[in-house]
This record gives structure tokens, sequence and C-alpha cells, in this order.
């Protein structure tokens, strides 16, 4: 799929950095801590799932990841690049040469068919939309004859599948999914993540996925634990059960999120955990 | 549902300031005009000059705003409600039925009606005053004749905005009923390419543009020899004209999306592609838009042109202008003015509810890999195009007037009065559409995309 050796993945690289990733929300005096010293680093070709209770900085987590969001401080690293730039404008530049995002509502655009909302990325960053790409994209995720339907024609697991065809067909360093199976019924779900898995076995993609739901993790290599904005865990080779499990007991933990602990008290021990997923 | 109505209004005001603004504006231009037949009740011994005077002032000149009125709060309303399918949809899924629906739409809109047109009493007087006062100081009106502003004007101001309003919301809530609630909850509203002006529009159109031929062609043959009193049936045309037009819009927004589509995705990029493309997809949407920039267009070119082809014959024929000429002037600029800051107000309205109400799109496109910019230059694109086809569309009404009327002062049908006219009234249309678009577009790309666009779960 890639073309440019400078997006290709490399064997043992890391697609994904995060160091001291912090993320703060509101005005002075009334501040929320979204994510607390972060510290994550993600090998190419890998996939991985983000859980964590309601509120636990998922989704600010994939939001500062993905260059969606600005950290409060740290840095984040995509296929060995730094994130920078403050405007919206360099972010975007930034996620259009190195991100795939999947969205839990689709986003795609109603006006354009499933074909055009494809290859609308690569009109985006000028680049040449090669032709039969989106064709033969959309064909892997099984949509090869709805090429010419609106996205309102189309079923929400279809919609999501072209969601995923068009966060592919730029060859991104990091594919980000947030939520992608949250609005889709337990059928198209298992699609939406065969197709996930089957772009990181067959093509070397690295993904990032957050969830809630442990079946869907499940499909991941490896799930990291979040919870009041910091990794609290990680687990290699997850079955639904040992996420699950692992989840009712980081809502049990003293210092969990089921007691969450005031805002203040989370700034006045920032803890370090890097971990290596 | 009825507290609901009070609570959602009293909660989120602002939702409803574009219709308060035209229903408010259209309240007072209807009573300032509805008071010349308080004053006809009003004043004992009248001369036959005075009653007449009086009765086309109150008649035909509120006559024009009326339907400027009723329209510019229809499509406000309409727009409006549009605006808020997710929150009648929302309504349904916790059990609202259609008719419920239906009620809260009639009674916001009734609410914000007689709210309107209370403030709108002061306002009124106050311009009905003015308004009489430049009658009475042209002597078309005897000087003992007092101003009076009474039941008349309350009874027509209020009927007319209640009526208006009720009627406008009713259309809209029928409609709305009839979307499902699942339909409406998804991003609805798109054109199918393929469809077609649905028959009453169409009519309604024929008939406008029909009466619009026919003021005219009266201007051009039997008003001819009557000198300015042309001006009765010639003003009227271009209305007629740019409403039948303006009813056209999502028919001319296919044709500009044709001419201009291929020419926007060529040398506009990726934004100009998909400009090109809501364009075609959104003809409905944008046609909306198109219409206030027509009735604009056409009401104050044709009025504006008017005047000055009246004045030209005025001094062609030798004559100095009579203090009572001046006046019939400056009240022909009042009235006109009046009319074009209520068409300018509803350009105003229309765009920036449309354009606030594409937020979530705004953010998906962003969400895509637009840069904020790039998402500015697609609605600055789609504006461009819909301003081509308003303001030529809006031209050709304007002829309705200008040429009929040149031919009944001047035997010429092309007046002598240069493009100055024309060259300002177009001026003044791009400077309202673009601003109040790119303004409300740039406010809704303030909000982060992620945000605006509802993407994540958290």
């Amino acid at each position: 799929m890639s073309t440019d050796a400078t997006h290709a993945p490399w064997m043992g690289g890391e697609a994904l950095r995060m160091e001291s990733v912090r993320k703060v929300y509101g005005p002075a005096g009334n501040q929320v801590v979204a994510l607390d010293d972060v510290s994550v680093r993600i090998p190419s070709g890998t996939f991985t799932a983000v859980m964590g209770p309601s509120g636990s900085g998922k989704s600010t987590f994939l939001q500062c990841a993905a260059g969606l969001d600005r950290p409060t401080s740290g840095r984040v690293y995509i296929d060995g690049t730094e994130l920078t730039g403050e405007s919206e404008a360099e972010l975007t530049r930034f996620r259009r040469q190195r991100v795939g995002f999947v969205f839990q509502q689709f986003n795609l655009l109603p006006t354009l068919t499933v074909r055009q909302n494809v290859t609308f990325p690569l009109r985006l960053a000028r680049r040449k939309v090669e032709k039969g790409l989106a064709e033969r994209v959309l064909e892997r995720v099984g949509l090869g004859d709805r090429l010419d339907h609106r996205p309102a024609e189309l079923s929400g697991g279809q919609q999501q599948r072209v969601a995923i065809a068009r966060a592919l067909v730029a060859a991104p360093s990091v594919l980000f999914a947030d939520e992608p199976t949250g609005a889709l019924d337990s059928k198209s779900a298992r699609q939406v993540l065969g197709l996930l898995v089957e772009a990181v076995r067959d093509f070397g993609q690295t993904v990032v996925m957050v969830t809630h739901d442990p079946v869907a993790a499940a499909h991941a290599h490896a799930v990291l634990f979040l919870a009041d904005g910091r990794i609290v865990g990680h687990l290699d080779r997850p079955t639904p059960e040992a996420v699950a499990e692992r989840m009712t007991h980081l809502g049990a933990e003293p210092t969990g999120p089921g007691v969450p602990a005031p805002a203040a008290a989370r700034r006045a021990a920032p803890g370090t955990r890097e971990v290596v997923a | 549902m009825g507290a609901y109505t009070l609570r959602s209004l009293r909660q989120q005001p602002q939702r409803l300031v574009a219709s308060f603004v035209s229903l408010f504006l259209g309240a007072t231009m209807v009573m300032a005009f509805a008071s010349m037949f308080d004053t006809l009740v009003g004043n004992d011994g009248l001369s036959s000059t005075d009653t007449e005077a009086l009765v086309t002032l109150g008649a035909v000149v509120g006559g024009w705003g009326l339907i400027i009125v009723v329209f510019a709060v229809a499509s406000t309303l309409t727009l409006s409600v549009r605006q808020r399918s997710r929150e009648m949809a929302l309504l349904k899924s916790v059990g609202a039925t259609p008719a419920q629906v239906g009620r809260m739409i009639v009674g916001e809109a009734a609410v914000v009606a007689v709210v309107a047109a209370l403030a709108a009493v002061a306002p009124a007087a106050l311009v009905g005053r003015l308004v009489f006062d430049l009658v009475r100081d042209s002597g078309q009106v005897s000087a003992a004749v007092e101003h009076r502003f009474g039941a008349v004007a309350l009874a027509v101001g209020f009927g007319v905005t209640f009526l208006g309003a009720t009627v406008a919301a009713l259309v809209t809530a029928r409609r709305t009923a009839r979307l499902r609630a699942r339909d409406a909850l998804a991003d609805a509203e798109l054109d199918d390419g393929g469809s077609r002006l649905s028959r009453k529009r169409t009519v309604a159109a024929v008939v406008f543009l029909a009466l619009g031929a026919q003021t005219g062609t009266l201007t051009a043959t039997l008003m001819k020899d009557k000198g300015s009193d042309a001006m009765q049936t010639g003003g009227q045309a271009s209305i007629w004209a740019g409403i039948g037009l303006a009813l056209l819009a999502p028919a001319l927004v296919r044709g500009g999306a044709r001419l201009f589509g291929g020419l926007l995705e060529r040398v506009g990029g990726a934004s100009g592609y998909l400009a090109a493309h809501n364009l075609r997809r959104r003809a409905p949407q944008m046609a909306r838009a198109v219409m206030p920039v027509i009735v604009f267009t056409a009401i104050a070119t044709g009025a504006i042109v008017m005047q000055a082809i009246e004045n030209q014959a005025t001094e062609a024929a030798g004559l100095a202008e009579t203090a009572s000429e001046k006046t019939i002037e400056t009240l022909n600029f009042v009235v006109v003015g009046m009319i074009a800051v209520f068409a300018a107000i509803m350009v105003i309205n229309t765009l920036v509810t449309a354009t606030t109400g594409r937020r979530r799109e705004l953010a998906q496109q962003r969400l895509a890999g637009a840069t904020p910019a790039g998402a500015l230059a697609t609605v600055g694109l789609e504006s461009v195009v819909v301003l081509v086809v308003g303001v030529a569309a809006g031209s050709l009404a304007s002829l309705a007037t200008i040429v009929p009327y040149s031919i009944a002062r001047t035997d010429s049908p092309v007046p002598d009065t240069g493009l100055g006219i024309w060259l300002v009234v177009v001026g003044t249309a791009v400077a309202l559409t673009l601003g109040s678009t790119l303004g409300a577009a740039r406010r809704a790309l303030r909000t982060p995309a992620v945000e605006a666009a509802g993407a994540t779960a958290a």
C-alpha cells in the first residue's frame, strides 16, 4: 500500500511515543487534569487497545496522541517525528501525513460518494489520487459494490468500513480509532474489528483503538488501562474475560476511578508510569 | 408540551433571534403603514385627495411590505426549525407524537410573534409619523390632518405578524412531522439530484412571475402617459418578479452548480472540489441562501433605478423639481430603503443561521484533514456561486421594473442611468453575503473539531 518510503513502518520501530504528556482543561482555579504524566511507546505494526472507565481520559489520550489536540506539556512522536506546531492548520498538516482516524460517529462527508470520501484526504494533502486505489481499498473492506453510494444510503457498519478505508488510503503511520464499534450492532462490530486486525496482520498497519468493550479490546495485541488520566495497567494477549476482570478491579481499587480522587490531590502527586506495550 | 415550549424558549432565546428580528421588523413596517388607516378614521372632513393619498400609502406601500414580511418570516422560521431537526428527533425519540412536536413549533412561533409585535408598537408609531409627515409636507395630504396610531395599526400589525408566523410554522411543522425520528437524527436533507421543484412551488413561482409581467406591461402601456404615477405599477413589477425567481431558487442553484461546478473542481483544490459537490447535493439548502439575495438585488436595483429614470425624465422635460416631487422622491427612498434593509437583514439572518447549522459538517471536514482555512474556503466558494446566481436572477427581475418604466418615461427600453446604482447594490449584496457567511463560519470553526463533530464518546 505504501509507496512512500518515509511512511513505511520499519521492523522494531516506534509508531507512537508519548513522553510525560499532561493535559489540563478548564480555567485556572477550576482545572481538571485529563491526562497526568502519561508516557507510552507503541511499536510499529501492533494493535493496541486503550481501555478505562468513563472519564478516565481515554479520548483525551487519543486526541493528544493523534494530534487532534495539543498536550499542555510533554512530547508526542509519531513515527519518530515530533508533533509540533501550535495552530490547528499546522496540526492538520501533520495529521494528513502520518495519522488516520476512525470515529464512533463515522464522520463521513454527506455530500460525497463512498469513493469520493475515501480519496478526499488525498486531495486535501494535494497527493496524486492513484487510479484504482480507492476501489482497491474499498474492495478490501468489502464495499467494492458501493462506490457511488452516499453515506446516508449505507448502514452504520458499512459507513464505518468506508471510514476505515478512508483512514487506510493515505497509508498513515498510525491509525487511531475512537470507539469504532460504539455505534454498531455486534455483527457489524465484528466485521469492523476484523478489518482492523487484518490491516495490522496483512499490511503491518499500526492501530491504536480506544474502547470500553472488552470483546473489542481482546482483538488487540495488548491493552493499556487508563484511570484518572494515568496509565494504570497493561495486558498482553488479552482475552475478553481477562480484560473484563481487570476492568472490574480497576473500578474497585481504592485509588482507582471508583473513588475519583479530587483533581487537586491528583495534581499534587504526579507519578510517572511508563508502559512499553 | 406547552411547558416544554416555554422552557426551551426561556433557556435558549438566542435560537430564535433570527425569527424575532424578521418578525419585529415586519410588524414595525406593517403597523407603520396601517396607521394611515387610523389617520383616515381618526380625522374628520378629509378631502377625497387626502383619502386617496392615505389609502394609497397604507394599502399599496403597506401591501408590498406585507408580501416581503410574510416571505421573510416564513423563510426564517422554516430555517430555524430545520436547524433544530435533531432536537425534534430527540423529542420524538422520548415519545412526543408528531402532533405534539407540531404544536411546539407553532406555539414557539406564536409566542415569538406576540413578543415581536409588542416590541414593534413604539417604533412603528414613530416610523408611521415620519412617513406621514413626509406625505403631509409634500402637500399630498392637507396640513390640518393629524397622524393617528391606533386600533387599525395594532389589529393589522398583530394579526399579520401572528398569522404570518403561525401559518409559516404550521407548514414547517407539517413537513417536520413527515420525517421519521431515525431519519431526522441522521444527517438528512440531501438532494437526490433529480428532485424537481414541488408543484405548489412551481405554480406559486409562475403566479408571481405573471404578476411581474402584468404590472410591467401595464407600466409600459396603460401608465405610459401618466408621468410619475407609473411608479405605482412599475415599482411592484420587480418585487413580484424577484419573488417568483426566488421561488425557483433550487432550480437556479442546480443550474449554477452545473455551470460552475467543473470550474470549482479544477481551480479550487480540495476546497473547490467539496464546494462543487455541496452545491450539487445541497441545492435546497443553498437555495435558501440565494432567495434573499435575489429579492434584495431585485427590489433595490429596480426601485432605485426607477427613481433615477424619473429624475432624469423630469430634468429632460426642462422642469425644475418641485418641492412635492422632491418629497415623493424622499418618500420613495424611505420605502425602498426600508424594504431593502429588510431584505438585507433577511440575507444576514438566513446566511448566519444556515452557516451556523453547518458546524458539524465543517468539523467533519476538518477531521478528514481540512485546515480551518480550507474549510472556510469551501464555504466562501459556495457563497460566491450563491452570489452569482442570486445577483444574476435579482438583476434580471429588476429589469421588470426598469425596462417598462424607462419605456413609460423616456420611450426607450434602455435607461440612461449607467451601471453605478447596480454596482452599488451588487457590492452591498456581496458584502452582506460574504460578511455574514464567512463571519458565521469563522465562529463555527472556533469550536475544536472533535467537539463540534460530537465525535468522541468520552
